[in-house]
């Protein structure tokens, strides 16, 4: 009985396993493996993501404040050079392109990002923004292979074409580290409160199977 | 301990006006388990817990939670980066949800496996098979809450199989989603039934399960009545107080739980996608249906018997005849007693067809759970077939196969057991 029962489990994870298709469009996903520890990157990335794409994409679940404090960024200085348009620092991260303006001039509205990385998950946008290629078919003259023909236009192209490969692999790992940060910004602490969690818990259980073993002494 | 402290005095004083001694006595020290039962027999009180734990994190939630199509999104994510913890909260209740279904079918293959279902403990079974079918509305009702896209795509899909009805299905679903699409009319019902409405309902199914089974005790890996033979005061020979020795047994199986639960919702609080599904992160849109719709784990294999039935059949339409097959699939284990017919409980002493159509049973589960999670193809709608009939075998063949076959004799008592 026993034999059988492990038999199923092993035939059915076999299963679960086999499905296979790439999850990065026409492209296998790179490797992507963010480090929101890692303050200077997440700052690199947020500069990036402020100057670069905020200005269609919002951040609106999340507030600058808090993303400050969590970047170790001052707060006087986030709110001078980072805040555009007179919002207080507590306020969320809104832009102010409008809707209508939105469709009128790029044909759709482009998405709040705030939970991208968690949509798409990071490598996706990591290997999504390094893969644009020219296509002169398309309006904007570029295309990409990860997202077949996107709307977005290559806005970082002046970047990549002035920086090394190296150089421009950086600043996207920054700017993925940066969102995988701000998708799920409450990653570092909960790690830490689970490490201690996990120490107690050992402790509970240790003490718990010492009370069961007093017990079962009883039973015999 | 001298009969005149303070402690004494007013347990007295509500002993005479409550039955506080006689209530312990009676469900803790001296209710009495069989003393050969194994860890098959910790998840009912694991489940106890996680029921305790649900209804906490949701009032929680619930504090801060907006049930409108408007507003429901983003307070998820006000209460995911806003409030005070609130990200474990929330993590504690989305995470407890997978914990609550992976242990009541570890509980329910404990019943299957053991014959726990069996003459005197059918009332037991069927009360906590409705706690089962509860839970999935539950379940279903929760996963509405967040209003992403799955959210909205997993209402509009379910509640849509009511609607292939014949007759008057479509006039029913209208009635149920309160709109013509899923909308916030839907949304702020679900709500309700999600905190006030089956909550009541499960804690008093629980609690009917519980008292059932307080009355007749529990069941054995052996199936023995333990009851049989007692000493001269009637405490049953085989057997053991709950209190103290189960629930010591009960702890440090919670210890080891929590490692585990914590483990996930500390360190992967998505669960890859299976806890929390990535989809989910972007808001409802009635205007984009996602690539594909699959719904949380624990009801895919349900879900693989509904998309099995792609055919019409004597005038009713595929969609509601899978409809039928996967509440059938749910249904049918509430027949479970009716259907054993054998002199036996416990799969150690049945024959070896029990042995065979129970494995059939088990892997058609899982590979059905497997199936319900992809995008369908024609080879897996064909293998969803073969699994959906051999899922149902085990339950329809039953009273013939466990009537013919040949059982093992089952000892008197538990020392004789093998």
């Amino acid at each position: 009985m026993k034999i059988l029962f492990y038999f199923t489990i092993l035939f059915s994870s076999a299963f679960i396993f086999s499905a296979g298709e790439y999850r990065c469009g026409s492209m296998e996903c790179d490797y992507f493996e963010a480090d929101v520890s890692d303050k200077a990157s997440l700052q690199r990335g947020l500069s990036t993501y402020m100057n670069y794409c905020y200005g269609c994409h919002s951040l609106k679940y999340s507030r600058y404040k808090r993303v400050a404090e969590d970047l170790l960024i001052p707060l006087e200085m986030y709110e001078n050079n980072l805040i555009f348009d007179g919002s207080k620092i507590g306020e969320l991260m809104e832009i102010s392109l409008t809707k209508e303006d939105a469709i009128n001039w790029l044909g759709a509205y482009p998405p709040d990002l705030t939970l991208e990385a968690r949509l798409r998950r990071p490598d996706w946008i990591y290997t999504y923004l390094r893969n644009y290629y020219p296509d002169s078919s398309r309006p904007y003259g570029v295309n990409n292979k990860v997202y077949q023909n996107v709307n977005m236009p290559h806005v970082l192209e002046d970047m990549q074409n002035n920086l090394s490969q190296s150089e421009y692999d950086q600043v996207i790992y920054d700017l993925t580290n940066f969102m995988t940060y701000v998708a799920d910004p409450s990653a570092e602490q909960r790690k830490r409160i689970g490490i201690y969690v996990l120490l107690f818990l050992i402790i509970f259980t240790a003490f718990a199977y010492m009370t069961y073993r007093e017990f079962k002494k009883d039973l015999k | 301990m001298s009969e005149n402290t303070i402690g004494k005095k007013s347990l007295n004083w509500v002993d005479k006006r409550f039955p506080v001694i006689d209530l312990f006595e009676r469900h803790l020290s001296k209710y009495y388990s069989p003393s050969n039962i194994n860890i098959w027999y910790l998840f009912g009180f694991l489940l106890l817990i996680v029921l305790v734990m649900q209804i906490l994190t949701g009032l929680w939630l619930m504090m801060n939670y907006t049930n409108t199509a408007e507003g429901a999104f983003s307070s998820i994510e006000y209460i995911m980066r806003d409030v005070d913890y609130g990200w474990l909260i929330r993590y504690m209740h989305a995470g407890g949800a997978s914990a609550f279904f992976a242990l009541i079918y570890l509980h329910m293959f404990r019943g299957m496996m053991y014959g726990s279902y069996q003459k005197p403990r059918e009332l037991i079974w069927v009360g906590g098979w409705f706690v089962y079918v509860l839970l999935c509305a539950e379940g279903f009702t929760g996963y509405v809450l967040p209003w992403g896209q799955m959210s909205f795509w997993a209402a509009q899909v379910i509640i849509s199989l009511v609607g292939s009805i014949p007759f008057f299905g479509e006039d029913l679903a209208i009635w149920i989603r309160g709109d013509y699409i899923v909308s916030g009319i839907t949304l702020s019902r679900l709500f309700a039934f999600h905190v006030v409405l089956l909550p009541i309902l499960i804690i008093a199914v629980v609690f009917f399960h519980i008292l059932a089974l307080h009355e007749i005790g529990s069941n054995n890996p052996d199936g023995i009545d333990v009851k049989k033979h007692t000493d001269q005061d009637g405490v049953p020979l085989d057997a053991k107080p709950f209190f103290p020795y189960d629930i010591s047994h009960d702890f440090y199986a919670l210890g080891v739980f929590l490692l585990i639960f914590c483990t996930v919702i500390f360190f992967f609080p998505e669960g890859g996608g299976y806890i929390i599904e990535y989809v989910n992160y972007e808001p409802a849109n009635p205007l984009s249906t996602p690539a594909h719709i699959v719904p949380s784990w624990y009801y895919t294999p349900f879900y693989a018997m509904l998309r099995a039935i792609d055919f019409p059949l004597f005038g009713l339409t595929a969609k509601f005849l899978g409809f039928v097959v996967m509440a059938a699939g749910i249904a049918i284990f509430a027949a479970l007693p009716w259907l054993d017919r054998s002199p036996v409980k416990s799969i150690k002493y049945k024959g070896i067809f029990s042995k065979v159509f129970l494995a059939g049973f088990v892997i058609s589960f899982f590979v059905l759970a497997y199936l319900g999670s992809v995008p369908p193809t024609e080879t897996k709608n064909m293998l969803a077939k073969v699994f959906t009939f051999l899922y149902f075998a085990y339950f329809l063949l039953m009273p013939f196969y466990t009537r013919f076959e040949k059982c093992k004799p089952v000892p008197e008592r538990v020392g004789d057991a093998a």
